[in-house]
């Protein structure tokens, strides 16, 4: 009787167990840290505000901050732009699932490398000396090389688009391929154009694998710090770069303060996407 | 990391054990003659040693194999996952190779015990930069952490360092070296003279300094006094003023589009001048011969404002004792005695005692390395690869004029707080 | 409503790279018939429903609807609509966008859309529902909203898939009836698809009867059945007795050697013959002058209320089923195993052409 009722919680434990271990107890150790104190060696267990303070007021953070968010507005809308379409031509214009399976392997191959090797061939291709400008110039499009193709915001972004499109394309897709085929013929039945059926019919639809890419793509560019530093050559900031140079430093409770406030953009960020559109649909 | 320093434990009981047994055998005189036993033991011990990448070299711990009899486990990390690890874990290494800026951080942890002079062989031998900080008598000692100020402390068990040379030695020198800009001679196309030169106007757009902030900073600070921006009291250890000063400039720079980019590991660097996006940039010795190696021409030019120089060493932990502490200063004295040496100046590098190093080397490797000659024969690495032709001549010449031009030396701030948030700044604007 | 619009399918073919779905159909359907498409499943009923729908575009032939042709017509704009096999409603829209759904694509303004839908929910009692989401309904109520969305368009032919296919026995039964008394009102032609004979007799006018892609019979349901035009239509309308003859003469031979007079007498060598089961009798001996008597042994015995179905096994010949009122059959009752005759009265056999 009394193993019956236990049983329930039972088959919950491991999962629990693993979910407060790997989870649960990282991120209030975090919490717990951001309020420690610190000097070059040592971080002194304590309950100081300055971690915060020193982070919340300085023009610093709200600049680095805005550009982080800035970088991953930018990066959602663009995925966004690319990754519906592609997602759509997968979904209702490749039929085959063998071609599917394929044109999706061809959407990974950015993540066969390291990203220390893509960045290394990112410059012989978009440097000063590059293939693209090399080819600009011999077809004398330019007559000067275009330096904001490599170690810039552009090359950020593009690196961005690049790597992360494919999170944004494989949940619409999943959403587009359980919209019944029915309905598309029931509104072209009704009368609609492809671009009415898009809007009106599809696009809702997708709304859950609309809001799951976003949510991916927004939390990997905020917490970003490699992409960032190696695209911009280390001439722009993010979240991440900011803690990663607190860390270097054993500066570790000022980093988690911030990792803190990153953690509550993300979670807040994430939040007023699930307000906008009910994931839990998709799942 | 917790299991790491439990069978570290183990490991370390099994050796006590194994000593025991070796007391009981000396008592009961089966065996005669401590060197023979001692010798015999020596041979269980394993040295563990963490550091930074330049010196967690290979070779040296095979041939430490060879010639002492003991294994010697090498871990390599970042420097910052060194600073972090020599504090936090002191039960998981036995010798610490860290830089002298990082000794400043760490020993004060008292987490590592200072070194008997007595016991050290060749101490006397020893560069004086790492005990008196003269390289002459009449050098003036280099701004930032210069190691003879880390370099001893107080007495046997103490934290604290000493400003006068005591018998009690935090670090045995292992590297060190001279850092200046590295340049592409075929594309700046003019002299190159001084740390300003990198913000000459032609190079717009084709120039990168570091971005690790410690370095980055003193880097940025022989531009900036160079360039009159700023006088510093101290390079190595600035005011906030200073500090402001610097950053502001920095961020002139690079809203004005100078910097191409700013690098943090060496790759990075190789391949800024390798693919010709950067033409002058902050550098480190191997990088520079890492492009050499491609056959594209680079050269680390000396500067009139002198260098940025760097060192590391090699300190005890604090818990070793018994055999692993004797097996320890074997190795230390290994390390001093000429065959450590003469492979670390064959890469470019200086070693800390020069007399036993020489002694290993050709007249014409140390002629090349040392004395700033003109290269009779090849010039190969340890590794037996040719470096550099007949008639070539080491980037601003001897050993002398080069550690003897130090202006300042890496270094850990008092206000590296400020410091560090006022780089974020920087990068961020 | 009441205009004129006949839909006439002209040698309609489909194809799909080698494979021949619907094969030179050729069918008029009079304006206001409710016309059942039946057969079994990959008959070429759904797709020759989707051409004239528009969701499928006829590979030969040409379709009709009142003077128009509209076989490369797009689907709105052929004067029909659609209702889909399982509704087809947009699940993030509510009964009454769903309903407006194609006045909305028309770029009617929202109010007076909404108001037109309300109207068409009222028509078929759904105007309670207006705002519920279709996971919120029922598979009845489903199907009234999929139906006032096919019917705001005001077509003059509703093309049907399968409607009922979804819905348990119960509700197929009310459903069938509604969908009928709603024809009926409007007046306007329905083609429905469907593969249950029983649904398609109780609603057609004009039953058409299709088998690999083409049309084997089309004809009022009491004709289909009591003179099915081909061996297959028996028996896939089911209730007859498909029996393989050899004719000559005025009469012809079955399987077994029994001679049974035609009334026709043009009929030569091999044919079919169908007799309803309903119209068989179980006789006792010879006790039946003018019939022709069938002797076997019966195999089964199949009670539904009404009728009692008894299966029959005759040496050299298929299997025979009669069907018998109730009372009758209990007047003599029979036990598998036992012995019996069938009988018929000649004016029941059907020739069925070969």
């Amino acid at each position: 009787m009394r193993l019956a009722r236990l049983a329930p919680y039972l088959q919950v434990a491991p999962l629990t167990v693993v979910f407060l271990l790997f989870l649960a107890v990282p991120i209030l150790t975090i919490v717990m840290v951001s309020f420690w104190d610190y000097d070059t060696v040592r971080i002194i267990p304590d309950f100081v505000l300055t971690n915060y303070q020193e982070l919340l007021f300085s023009p610093v953070t709200w600049a680095t901050y805005g550009q982080t968010v800035l970088f991953a507005a930018i990066t959602w809308v663009i995925t966004l732009l690319v990754g519906f379409p592609v997602a759509y031509f997968l979904a209702f214009h490749v039929r085959s699932a063998t071609w599917q399976t394929v044109l999706f392997l061809v959407c990974t191959i950015p993540f066969w490398t390291s990203n220390v090797i893509r960045m290394i061939s990112w410059i012989p291709f978009l440097g000063r000396n590059g293939l693209l400008n090399s080819a600009l110039l011999e077809l004398r499009v330019i007559d000067q090389p275009l330096e904001f193709l490599l170690f810039s915001d552009f090359a950020v972004v593009l690196a961005y688009v690049h790597l992360y499109a494919l999170f944004m394309v494989v949940p619409i897709f999943n959403s587009m391929m359980r919209i019944d085929r029915s309905l598309i013929e029931a509104a072209r039945d009704a009368g609609g154009s492809g671009f009415q059926i898009l809007r009106s019919v599809i696009i809702p639809l997708c709304k859950p694998g609309i809001a799951i890419g976003s949510i991916f793509v927004v939390t990997i560019v905020m917490g970003d710090f490699v992409t960032v530093r190696l695209m911009s050559g280390g001439q722009s900031a993010s979240v991440g770069l900011m803690m990663m140079n607190a860390m270097s430093l054993l500066q570790y409770p000022a980093a988690a303060a911030n990792a803190v406030v990153l953690l509550i953009l993300v979670l807040l960020t994430v939040a007023a996407m699930m307000r906008v559109v009910d994931v839990r649909k998709e799942l | 990391m917790t299991k790491t320093t439990r069978t570290g434990f183990n490991r370390r009981r099994l050796l006590k054990g194994a000593g025991a047994v070796a007391g009981a055998a000396i008592g009961s005189g089966a065996i005669t003659g401590f060197p023979t036993l001692w010798a015999q033991n020596i041979k269980n011990v394993t040295l563990r040693q963490f550091g930074t990448g330049v010196s967690a070299i290979n070779e040296i711990a095979a041939k430490c194999k060879e010639d002492l009899g003991f294994t010697l486990q090498m871990t390599a990390l970042d420097s910052d996952a060194v600073v972090q690890r020599a504090v936090t874990q002191p039960k998981s290494y036995d010798i610490a190779d860290i830089e002298y800026w990082m000794c400043k951080k760490v020993f004060p942890a008292n987490i590592l015990q200072a070194m008997d002079i007595k016991k050290i062989k060749n101490f006397d031998k020893i560069v004086p930069i790492f005990t008196t900080g003269k390289l002459k008598s009449d050098s003036v000692i280099a701004q930032g952490t210069a190691p003879h100020s880390v370099s001893f402390v107080e007495g046997k068990d103490s934290a604290k360092f000493s400003k006068t040379p005591t018998d009690w030695y935090t670090m045995i020198p292992t590297i060190y070296n001279a850092d200046t800009l590295g340049i592409r001679p075929d594309l700046v196309g003019r002299p190159i003279a001084n740390w300003k030169d990198i913000l000459d106007p032609a190079f717009k757009g084709k120039t990168s300094i570091l971005n690790i902030p410690s370095i980055g900073i003193m880097d940025a600070a022989m531009i900036c006094e160079s360039a009159g921006i700023v006088k510093y009291g101290d390079k190595g250890n600035m005011t906030k003023e200073e500090i402001d000063k610097t950053i502001a400039f920095l961020i002139d720079t690079k809203k004005s589009g100078q910097f191409r980019a700013f690098w943090k590991t060496f790759d990075e660097s190789v391949n800024l001048m390798a693919s010709g996006e950067v033409i002058i940039q902050s550098m480190w010795s191997p990088a520079v011969t890492a492009v050499r190696s491609k056959g594209i021409p680079c050269v680390y030019q000396p500067l009139k404002e002198g260098y940025r120089a760097w060192g590391g060493g090699l300190a005890l932990a604090k818990h070793l004792s018994g055999i692993e502490l004797d097996a320890a200063y074997e190795y230390v004295n290994w390390y001093l005695s000429g065959w450590v040496g003469a492979f670390l100046n064959r890469q470019g590098y200086y070693s800390a005692v020069l007399d036993t190093a020489k002694a290993n080397m050709s007249e014409d490797e140390w002629g090349y390395w040392m004395e700033g000659k003109p290269a009779k024969g090849e010039i190969k690495n340890p590794q037996g690869k040719v470096m550099e032709k007949p008639g070539a001549v080491r980037d601003g010449g001897a050993f002398a004029d080069r550690m003897g031009a130090v202006a300042c030396w890496n270094a850990v701030m008092d206000e590296d707080r400020y410091m560090v948030q006022k780089w974020n700044q920087f990068i961020a604007a | 409503m009441a205009k004129r619009s006949d839909v006439e399918l002209i040698a309609v073919t489909k194809r799909y790279g080698q494979t021949l779905a619907v094969d030179g159909v050729n069918l008029r359907i009079p304006s206001g018939t409710y016309c059942c498409l039946l057969g079994p499943s990959g008959c070429g009923k759904t797709t020759t429903l989707r051409m004239i729908a528009g969701h499928e575009i006829a590979s030969e032939g040409d379709i009709l609807l009142g003077m128009d042709n509209i076989t490369n017509l797009p689907p709105a704009r052929r004067g029909t609509a659609m209702m889909f096999q399982n509704y087809a409603l947009f699940p993030h829209l509510d009964c009454v966008e769903n309903v407006a759904f194609s006045l909305r694509m028309k770029g009617v303004a929202k109010a007076a859309r909404r108001e037109a839908a309300m109207e068409v929910l009222r028509r078929v009692h759904m105007e309670g529902f207006a705002g519920r989401l279709p996971a919120q309904l029922s598979g009845g109520q489903q199907q009234r909203v999929a139906l006032a969305r096919a019917l705001i368009t005001d077509p003059s032919v509703l093309l049907l898939d399968e409607p009922l296919s979804a819905l348990d026995p119960f509700l197929r039964v009310k459903m069938r009836e509604e969908l009928k008394a709603l024809q009926t009102r409007l007046g306007i032609t329905f083609i429905h698809v469907t593969h249950s004979q029983e649904e398609a007799m109780a609603l057609a006018d004009l039953v058409v009867v299709m088998k690999g892609g083409r049309i084997e019979q089309a004809d009022a349901p009491r004709t289909v059945f009591n003179r099915p035009a081909t061996a297959f239509v028996a028996q896939f309308i089911g209730g007859h007795n498909v029996l393989a003859a050899r004719a000559g003469g005025g009469s012809a031979v079955l399987g077994n050697g029994t001679v049974v007079p035609l009334p026709d007498a043009t009929a030569t060598g091999d044919i079919h013959v169908a007799v309803r089961a309903d119209r068989a009798r179980l006789v006792s001996g010879e006790g039946a002058p003018g019939r022709i008597v069938v002797a076997g042994t019966a195999r089964s015995v199949e009670y539904f209320g009404p009728i009692v179905q008894v299966g029959i096994d005759v040496p050299d010949l298929d299997p025979l089923a009669v069907s018998l009122a109730e009372h009758d059959f209990f007047a003599a009752p029979v036990a598998p195993g036992d012995a019996v005759a069938v009988a018929w009265a000649p004016e029941d056999i059907h020739v069925i052409a070969p």
